[in-house]
């Protein structure tokens, strides 16, 4: 037993003295020891590693993935204030609570920031130490030869004819001809092949950190943003004409790619026969888009899940509904409303859609309306309800108000809905309006016309510059995680002595760091008999 | 000796496991969710965060060259009122705000009315009216007896054509463009009578 005795953990890849035991494993400040020896910077070192450990990375983890389910299961004001609001108009207590803790605004929340930036710091803090160890060990030499070969879990002795210098010669032109990596000393040989797992390692780590920094570039540059958009019009990529705009942090208005959409035609068709009566079969909007104020419009196909991409810009279709369309005559005979308004469906089986028709200009009095559209109206035992999606007998019922509408000051106010505070109902009683129908509002208040209606798309606008290139790291992180679990890394060490009757005699030993996937003895036996060979045969 | 080696497996395994739940996380945060996705987009305008932004005379950038079709169907072209300041005001008759500030705006217009007086064009106002029907639109203007005229812009070009330098940013906005054409302030967020009136006496005062 010497001091360059076999050692089965064959270096770890660094020396010991460089790093921390194990980044990976459990604390190397042990948690027990009294405060008082730790001091400030031993306490912010423990912290670190504490932070840095897997063991955090994957509570963090644990916690994000925890911490979105609220997000998908409660109404968010990002997505969805009107649900948000509507949420705290029948919960009024819990809303609150739920509100107080962000938990309406999951993916804004400050906790929500304190886990992905502690999770980011957490895998940064892990991977680049471990990034520059290995860049290290993939430039190491192959350590010096052990002295008892013997003690090796393979090993082999043979005597060969030639000289010491000359058999250790063969011998490393056999190594070096299987393209081992070479060092020698006197009267030793040290070889080591498969640094193609270091390699492997290496990119699987540089690779997740450019997975956090892409996932973090998209964080900064990307905005993502909504846009309801009714048949026959058009919009341009431009704060102004959105609907919802989330811009990244360092996103500022100037930055939009300034894109038009132009919604021609919009076609949905449904089941209808079967148990699936009623389900979506297919949805298409026929757009026009341009990239520029002045380019050409192209025409555009834009379906679920196939969006248009215009800039690097993904433009998706999401959702669709109804825009019944009204015209509003006052009581001092002006036209004061004229257009479409969008409904929302509140329910799929039928697109049962409500919405509010606001016209604050009326004179004398502001006049709005809240109600249904019902795309197949039909009558349920005296209660009318919509019998299937597609507009087959599209009708409106609506409750008429007149007051004051809140909309020459104050917060804005959601286009959906009508906020009924100052105004007074109407004694008309609610009746089904088909297409062309009119109803004539009491005292002279004016006139409401159902001119026909109008379907819209609702479309998600995203912008992720660090799509692409987290997409190329995550196809790196897998390609050198399989890198370095398919190569192993395998050494061979040969020392010639002289023998007492002349010649030489050969001790190889081998030594793998890892055999689960087998095979090394085998190839250690046929180098050693190749070795062999050569010896023997110069 | 039988120690078995130790390797870093299942730390890159743990870590493998992260980056890929990272990267599913990351989808899910970016892509579309189809039909079931909500559409209710509450207040359904981007209002913007509420300030003034004075460009000194020395920094103006240029205003772009703004065409359109009026309300009432004239052609307006921007480069036409070179010479006058010009009051541009972004708005549309659903919009809480814009109607908070309409009064004001119709006031400061019909002050202004006669200050060019004998000296050369004075300060012209103009709307610009987005996301709205010509029916409200006219409605708003009777309501608020806004006498200057608004370009009718159904496709954002107008505010597109302002993107690449001051972009409207939020409803309403107001831009000031001096003599020479350059804009020399925006306000976001509805506009004040004693505020917007200083800085349009400012901006005229200037030589262009």
């Amino acid at each position: 037993m010497t001091g360059q005795a076999v050692q089965p953990d064959i270096g770890p890849e660094v020396p010991p003295d460089a790093a921390p035991p194990d980044d990976f494993g459990e604390p190397a400040a042990a948690p027990g020891r009294p405060a008082a020896r730790l001091g400030v910077a031993g306490w912010l070192r423990w912290g670190w590693r504490q932070l840095t450990s897997m063991r955090t990375a994957l509570i963090l983890l644990f916690l994000l993935a925890a911490g979105s389910i609220p997000g998908s299961v409660l109404p968010q004001e990002g997505t969805n204030p009107a649900a948000v609001s509507q949420y705290y108009a029948s919960h009024p207590v819990l809303a609150r609570v739920l509100g107080s803790l962000s938990l309406f605004n999951v993916f804004g929340a400050p906790w929500f920031a304190a886990i992905y930036l502690l999770l980011f710091a957490s895998l940064v803090g892990c991977v680049l130490p471990r990034t520059l160890r290995l860049a290290g060990s993939a430039r190491q030499p192959p350590p010096r030869a052990p002295a008892n070969l013997g003690r090796l879990p393979f090993s082999a002795t043979y005597a060969s004819a030639l000289a010491p210098e000359a058999a250790l010669q063969a011998a490393a032109t056999v190594l070096s001809g299987r393209r081992f990596r070479l060092r020698t000393g006197p009267g030793w040989v040290s070889a080591e092949k498969g640094y193609l797992r270091e390699a492997g390692n290496l990119l699987f780590h540089i690779a997740l950190l450019g997975c956090l920094v892409s996932i973090g570039l998209g964080g900064l540059f990307g905005y993502k943003a909504n846009r309801l958009l009714v048949t026959g019009t058009s919009f341009a990529n431009t704060v102004t004409a959105l609907d919802e705009f989330h811009p990244g942090r360092l996103v500022s208005p100037g930055d939009l790619q300034p894109f038009t959409v132009a919604l021609d035609h919009f076609s949905a068709s449904y089941v209808t026969s079967g148990p699936l009566t009623g389900q979506p079969a297919s949805f298409v909007a026929a757009i026009r888009y341009s990239a520029s104020p002045q380019g050409p419009m192209r025409s555009y196909a834009l379906q679920v899940n196939h969006p248009l991409v215009v800039d690097g810009v993904r433009v998706f279709l999401i959702g669709h509904g109804y825009a019944p369309t009204f015209r509003v005559t006052d009581g001092t005979g002006h036209v004061v409303f004229d257009g479409p308004v969008p409904f929302i469906p509140v329910e799929t089986s039928g697109l049962t859609s409500e919405g509010a028709i606001k016209v604050p200009d009326a004179n004398p009095q502001q006049l709005g309306f809240a109600g249904v559209f019902l795309p197949t109206a039909v009558d349920a035992g005296g209660r009318l309800e919509s019998a299937f999606p597609a507009p087959l007998r599209p009708m409106v019922s609506l409750v008429s108000y007149a007051g004051n509408l809140g909309m020459n000051s104050g917060p804005p106010q959601s286009v959906y809905t009508l906020d009924t505070a100052g105004l007074r109902r109407l004694p008309i009683t609610p009746q089904p309006l088909a297409v062309g129908q009119s109803m004539k509002l009491p005292g002279g208040l004016g006139t409401l016309t159902y001119t026909g209606y109008q379907q819209w798309i609702s479309l998600a606008i995203t912008y992720d510059p660090g799509q692409l290139p987290a997409l190329v790291s995550g196809i790196a992180v897998l390609g050198g995680l399989l890198l370095s679990f398919m190569v192993r890394r395998r050494r061979v060490f040969v020392r010639a002595r002289a023998a007492d009757s002349g010649g030489t005699i050969l001790d190889v030993g081998g030594l793998t760091r890892s055999d689960a996937a087998g095979g090394f003895e085998d190839e250690f036996s046929s180098l050693a008999a190749e070795i062999s060979a050569q010896a023997a045969k110069e | 000796m039988s120690r078995p080696p130790r390797f870093p497996r299942r730390a890159a395994a743990g870590a493998a496991l992260a980056a890929a739940l990272a990267l599913g996380l990351a989808a899910c945060g970016g892509g579309a969710t189809a039909q079931d996705a909500a559409v209710g987009t509450g207040s359904s305008f981007v209002s913007g965060s509420y300030g003034t932004t004075v460009f000194q005379p020395g920094s103006r950038p240029q205003a772009p060259a703004v065409t359109g079709t009026m309300l009432t169907g004239s052609t307006f072209r921007l480069s036409a009122d070179r010479g006058a300041v010009v009051v541009m005001n972004f708005w549309g008759s659903w919009c809480t705000p814009c109607r908070e500030e309409a009064p004001a705006l119709g006031a400061l217009a019909r002050h202004f009315a006669g200050a060019g007086g004998g000296t050369g064009p004075g300060v012209r106002f103009v709307g610009v009216d987005i996301r709205d029907d010509p029916a409200s639109a006219e409605a708003f203007m009777r309501t608020f007896r806004i006498g200057y005229p608004s370009l009718n812009d159904p496709n954002d070009a107008v505010a597109l054509d302002f993107s690449g330098t001051v972009p409207p940013a939020g409803i309403p906005a107001t831009l000031v463009i001096d003599r020479g054409g350059r804009i020399a302030a925006r306000i976001i967020g509805p506009v004040s009578y004693d505020g917007l009136k200083a800085l349009i006496t400012q901006v005229s005062a200037e030589r262009s």
